[in-house]
């Protein structure tokens, strides 16, 4: 069992979410940063998508009543060496601290998390208040049970340096023009492109609010759509949203431009007053950026 | 001819048309039907709303080239018609906090409100933004009202909203900006529930008023 001293910021149970349900106004959810939640499972010995903690900001104190392999990646986090797997004792302390560089940091298990499954995942689910072990963040007094789903040996060497992707701005990120990118007048996808883009402290795990006051993009009103991870919507304000991994399901704002999936991690990890650049790419370069994360997860 | 656009490398979306129309709806769901029979490896389930259909998939299984192709070969294969979807009756208190507020926009006073509002069938045009969360369409012009400019941070399972033409239900408790003119004790999304959301886009709802 694993007991929650110290909550830390914002720290959920999760695992590769529900996608599939979006039609009835789930939300897909899952980890932010994807590819950090599969290497901190990997080197725990688990498959890529078993449970563990997505903390935020501060990552929590745990103390274990029984020996456990624990790995962390991601974000920095004060208090325990990253991209590495190590046993923990019976009645060990983890106490970690606040993360940085970087925003968000992955606790994996070995076993992962003995949480109940809703709707076929683990993963909380803010919105409806369901999954997640008790439809909400950890708090105090919490407590987890370890899982017994073994995949493999835990990793002995640390996660190699030239397979992490980079955790402080400034940030450039691939995007596609957006489905809606026609609703916009001519050359406002290269006008957006061309300017830096400000993270405010607006951030969760549904998205994040980006300024650029100079853009003052407008577009004419579409009708709601299906919308996904990585869509950067365009408010009639002209506030630049880019949707995360617990977005909702459908949107009623133009999407200008969507975030290539290789890169979410590097939107996972941007902190507040960081700067982001969208680099304009097409759909074959933006497979061949995720079949080369893939690749490495799958060594 | 459908729009089809990328939506990231991994979703194609489908545009039918650009208006809120019975059988532009009536299409999204036939080609999601098509789809669903004929599902290729890496297509994830579809998302209908309104008058579009977002396709998820895995790059890595599915080439978008591929995907394009099938549902270029299914479109002239869908009729317009509407949908033809279950009906379900809504039982719903009408004591709303913004039915004053509705009343004095229309003019019309509270009992004609609630008549009009519950005097139609109304299609499910949507479920999203929360879980459950049914878009329905469309009220009465009289009855048009425009979304609370700052929206409530808490909204009661249950609750029956308006915003502009489109009335609403929410299933759960989350924020939300409708003008809320009523509730129902009906049960509307239920996570241990196979579905887990009672509707679904194309049933056609209608609003019985109860004391």
């Amino acid at each position: 069992m694993i007991q929650v001293l110290r909550p830390g910021a914002w720290t959920t149970v999760q695992d590769s979410g529900r996608p599939g349900l979006e039609r009835f106004g789930i939300s897909p959810g899952g980890p932010v940063d994807w590819f950090a939640a599969a290497v901190a499972n990997l080197i725990a010995g688990n498959r890529e998508d078993a449970a563990l903690l997505e903390c935020t900001l501060e990552a929590p104190a745990l103390r274990f009543s029984e020996a456990a392999t624990v790995a962390i990646a991601g974000g920095e986090v004060e208090g325990a060496p990253g991209w590495t797997a190590r046993r923990l004792e019976a009645g060990a302390t983890l106490e970690l601290g606040r993360i940085r560089p970087g925003l968000r940091t992955y606790l994996a298990i070995g076993g992962g998390l003995g949480v109940e499954p809703v709707l076929g995942s683990r993963s909380l689910c803010q919105l409806g208040r369901f999954g997640g072990g008790f439809g909400r963040p950890l708090r105090a007094g919490d407590v987890l049970s370890i899982g017994s789903e073994i995949a493999h040996d835990s990793w002995s060497q640390p996660w190699p340096a030239a397979h992490r992707l980079p955790l402080q701005g400034p940030w450039e990120v691939r995007a596609i023009a957006g489905p809606h990118a026609g609703a916009f007048p001519d050359g406002s996808l290269r006008r957006l492109a061309d300017t830096a883009l400000l993270v405010t402290p607006a951030i969760d795990r549904m998205g994040m609010r980006l300024r650029a006051p100079a853009l003052r993009l407008q577009a004419s009103e579409i009708l709601t759509t299906g919308v996904t991870e990585g869509a950067v919507q365009v408010t009639p304000s002209g506030e630049l949203i880019a949707l995360l991994a617990e977005h909702q399901p459908t949107g009623g704002y133009p999407v200008i431009a969507t975030v290539i999936r290789a890169d979410l991690p590097l939107l996972a990890q941007a902190r507040p007053g960081d700067t982001i650049h969208l680099r304009l790419c097409g759909v074959e370069e933006a497979v061949g950026a995720l079949r080369r994360l893939v690749d490495w997860l799958r060594g | 001819m459908w729009r089809i656009a990328p939506a990231g490398e991994s979703a194609l979306l489908v545009d039918l048309g650009e208006s809120i129309d019975e059988r532009i709806l009536g299409q999204v769901l036939a080609l999601d039907a098509a789809l669903s029979r004929n599902r290729p490896p890496g297509l994830r389930r579809p998302i209908p709303a309104y008058a579009s259909l977002l396709c998820p998939f895995d790059p890595l299984l599915l080439e978008p080239a591929r995907l394009e192709a099938l549902i270029r070969e299914i479109e002239p294969t869908v009729v317009a018609q509407p949908p033809d979807g279950r009906r379900v009756v809504v039982p719903v208190r009408y004591d709303g906090p913004d039915l004053a507020r509705v009343a004095e926009r229309s003019g019309l006073g509270v009992s004609r409100v609630i008549e009009a509002h519950a005097g139609r069938d109304y299609l499910v045009y949507a479920i999203g933004f929360a879980p459950g969360f049914a878009y329905c369409g469309e009220v009465a012009p009289s009855l048009a009202t425009p979304r609370l400019p700052p929206p409530r941070a808490s909204v009661p399972a249950g609750s029956i909203g308006i915003a502009g033409r489109q009335t609403g239900i929410y299933a759960v408790e989350s924020p939300g900006g409708w003008n809320l003119v009523g509730r129902t004790e009906l049960t509307l999304f239920d996570p241990v529930e196979d579905p887990p959301a009672r509707l679904q886009p194309g049933d056609r709802v209608r609003f019985e008023p109860v004391p």
